[in-house]
């Protein structure tokens, strides 16, 4: 039986292979699609997670939650020092940490913060210690420096003619464990340090604090005049208490105690100058018109399969009608009639299956390929992952194929034997 | 060995109005050899298609050793054809891509679990017919050797009866002669009832009854009086 299958597939096997081809492209297709949008979809959500509440001065929301939580290069607005301070001593507060963005190394953004961020982005480190003084550094699980290294910083980017920072050198003591957020690729330095390098100081940058926008993202900036004055001490301690007479900073990240907390802080934070925002909010609403985007595509990938079924249906009529003598013949020996639908079934089901089959294992490859190219470029991890729900899919589009295999046999065996011999 | 009995057979197509055959009686013993000749288009495929019930009959009655096809469904038709008659067509209908000794099981094989001993016969008859490299593929052989595998393939599951339609017409004379004689020769040893539809009037004297048929009916009949 398998042999005279396979002799057959052989004998045809340019039109098996472009069978087969045809439908590993488009199941492909469509399970790219949905993996790739799950990926994304989980990936950043768990990115998400370790970010409670973002406090940052009013503006843009989804600014602010994207800066913050995927690092992206932005002008952000600074809010008044006394924010900082204000949340620090907040009893309902488990962590209060500032972001403070601006600098890069390497193509690495450096991110001036807390050591007690650190602790909770990555409880123990991969290697070395925190930073214990100005000038020092830890580095996030993706970035190729080890501990001893020096970092200079560059202010803005390279890419965006940004220059280098003369007052210091960062030295790196440690590096996290992978978080699978995009701050394995950051560098993160005590927060006083970006302030000092930057020139600011709580008492004389009153008019900054005020509202007003101040870039440390990618626009280039004539920053000259703080360079020239942000000199700094790398061997100072960290001191990491705030009280409003802290210079401002554009984020800051916030660990409430409990639910309840949470949403209280975020709307006593969302009056006036500062925005009080949850990341896995303005995710889901950003999702929600990638969702858009998610529906044409898998419109378009439902399209390619009614294509691909119609084509089903073509090979299958043309595979039956060119097999129409063999049938007869085969009849005429006086082969059963379930032993021929077998061979017919048989052998366009084992088409259909190879296709499909390659076509999830493609489809897995390129979710794969695609989703490590984004990692590697913003360091979110993003789980290519089957769910049950993809069992289903699998499942009908076996069933469809299944019957639409074997429509053809049944028709076969309408004909007397020696109607089909003469076809 | 099968003895054939029809009578008041009428075959119709459709758009015809005049039968293509229409026979009103014969009779076949068993173990008889019967040549079939008559002129292009006076019905002898038709002929042998109904008694092979490879064609639905709807007029009349076909019986071999007393068993009536045209009663069967075509499914038990299909059946009874697979157990009790060898047939041989003017093309061949053996299939590409398997060896020689696959093509004479396939029948077997489509059916059923092969025995050792039809494994065995298989082989037999191969080397019967003069094949000798069993594992050849089908379609690298010579159109002699093609239907001499046939012939092979026909005799696998002992037929009472092999029903041959113009099993030489595509061959030329000399691989005609031998597919011929070997016909003859291996019905002969197994008793086999033959029929076989040829235009070779050398392969036609050889065998025992001659009929001629003419627009779907027997215009001569060289054994009737020997039947009777
Ligand atoms: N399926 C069919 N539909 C209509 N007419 C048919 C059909 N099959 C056969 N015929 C007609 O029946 C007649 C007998 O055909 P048949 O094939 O039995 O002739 P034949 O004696 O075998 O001829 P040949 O020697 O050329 O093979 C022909 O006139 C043919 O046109
Ligand atoms: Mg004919």
């Amino acid at each position: 039986m398998m042999k005279f299958i396979f002799a057959d597939l052989r004998r045809f096997w340019s039109g098996a292979l472009a069978v087969v081809v045809l439908i590993a492209l488009s199941v492909a297709l469509s399970v790219t699609v949905t993996l790739q949008e799950r990926a994304v979809r989980l990936g950043s959500a768990r990115a998400a997670e370790k970010f409670d509440l973002l406090v940052g001065a009013a503006g843009s929301e989804t600014q602010l939650a994207l800066s913050a939580v995927f690092l992206q290069p932005a002008p952000l607005p600074l809010m008044e020092g006394a924010v900082l301070g204000r949340l620090a001593n907040d009893p309902r507060v488990e962590l209060a940490a500032p972001v403070g963005f601006g600098d890069s190394a390497y193509g690495f953004p450096i991110v001036g913060t807390t050591t007690n961020l650190i602790s909770a982005l990555s409880p123990s480190l991969a290697q070395g210690a925190h930073f214990a003084r100005l000038g020092e550094a830890v580095v996030g699980s993706d970035v190729a420096l080890s501990p001893g290294a020096q970092i200079k910083p560059m202010h803005g980017t390279a890419e965006a003619g940004g220059e280098t920072h003369t007052a210091i050198a960062y030295k790196v003591t440690g590096r996290m464990a992978p978080t699978g957020t995009a701050w394995d690729r950051a560098i993160l330095v005590p927060i006083r340090a970006v302030w000092q390098l930057h020139g600011m100081h709580g008492e004389e940058h009153h008019d900054h604090e005020s509202g007003e926008a101040q870039s440390h993202g990618a626009e280039p900036r004539d920053h000259s005049h703080e360079h020239e004055h942000g000199h700094l001490d790398a061997d100072a301690p960290l001191d990491e208490h705030f009280d409003a007479q802290s210079p401002g900073v554009p984020a800051i990240l916030v660990k409430p105690k409990t639910v309840a907390d949470a949403y209280r802080l975020r709307q006593e934070y969302r009056t006036g100058a500062t925005l009080g925002v949850f990341p896995a909010e303005v995710l889901t609403r950003l999702y929600a018109t990638l969702g858009d985007a998610r529906s044409l595509l898998l419109a378009i990938a439902l399209g390619t399969q009614a294509i691909v079924i119609a084509a089903i249906v073509l090979v299958t009529i043309m595979h039956v009608g060119s097999r129409w003598r063999q049938i007869g013949a085969l009849r005429a020996l006086g082969t059963p009639v379930r032993s021929i639908i077998a061979l017919v079934w048989g052998e366009l089901f084992l088409l259909f299956v190879a296709g499909i089959a390659s076509g999830v294992a493609l489809g897995y490859a390129a979710a794969s390929a695609i989703s490590a190219r984004l990692t590697a470029s913003t360091a979110i991890r993003l789980p290519v992952d089957f769910a049950p729900d993809d069992l289903w899919l699998a499942i009908g589009f076996l069933a469809v194929a299944a019957f639409v295999s074997i429509v053809p046999a049944l028709a076969a065996l309408r004909s007397s034997p020696a109607a089909a011999l003469r076809a | 060995m099968l003895a054939l009995d029809v009578s008041d057979l009428q075959m119709h197509f459709p758009g015809l109005a005049a039968p293509v055959l229409a026979i009103e009686r014969f009779h076949l013993p068993a173990g008889g050899q019967l040549a079939i000749t008559g002129a292009s288009g006076s019905g002898k495929s038709t002929f042998v298609n109904a008694i092979t019930g490879l064609e639905n009959v709807t007029q009349g009655k076909i019986s071999w050793n007393g068993m009536d096809i045209t009663r069967l469904s075509s499914g038990r038709r299909d059946a009874f054809r697979a157990r009790n008659i060898g047939l041989v067509m003017q093309d061949f209908h053996l299939f590409p891509g398997l060896s020689a000794f696959d093509n004479v099981v396939l029948p077997v094989r489509l059916a059923r679990r092969l025995t050792v001993e039809e494994r065995e016969r298989a082989l037999a008859l191969l080397s019967a017919t003069g094949i000798n490299r069993v594992g050849q593929k089908i379609e690298t052989l010579s159109r002699g050797e093609m239907q001499r595998v046939a012939v092979a393939r026909a005799l696998l599951q002992r037929p009472g009866v092999i029903v041959a339609d113009e099993p030489t017409a595509s061959l030329d004379r000399h691989a005609g002669n031998e597919v011929a004689e070997l016909l003859l020769r291996l019905s002969a040893e197994q008793g086999t009832t033959l029929v076989v539809v040829t235009h070779d009037a050398f392969l036609a004297e050889r065998l025992g009854r001659r009929i001629c048929l003419e627009s779907g009916r027997v215009d001569e009949d060289s054994g009737e009086s020997a039947a009777q």
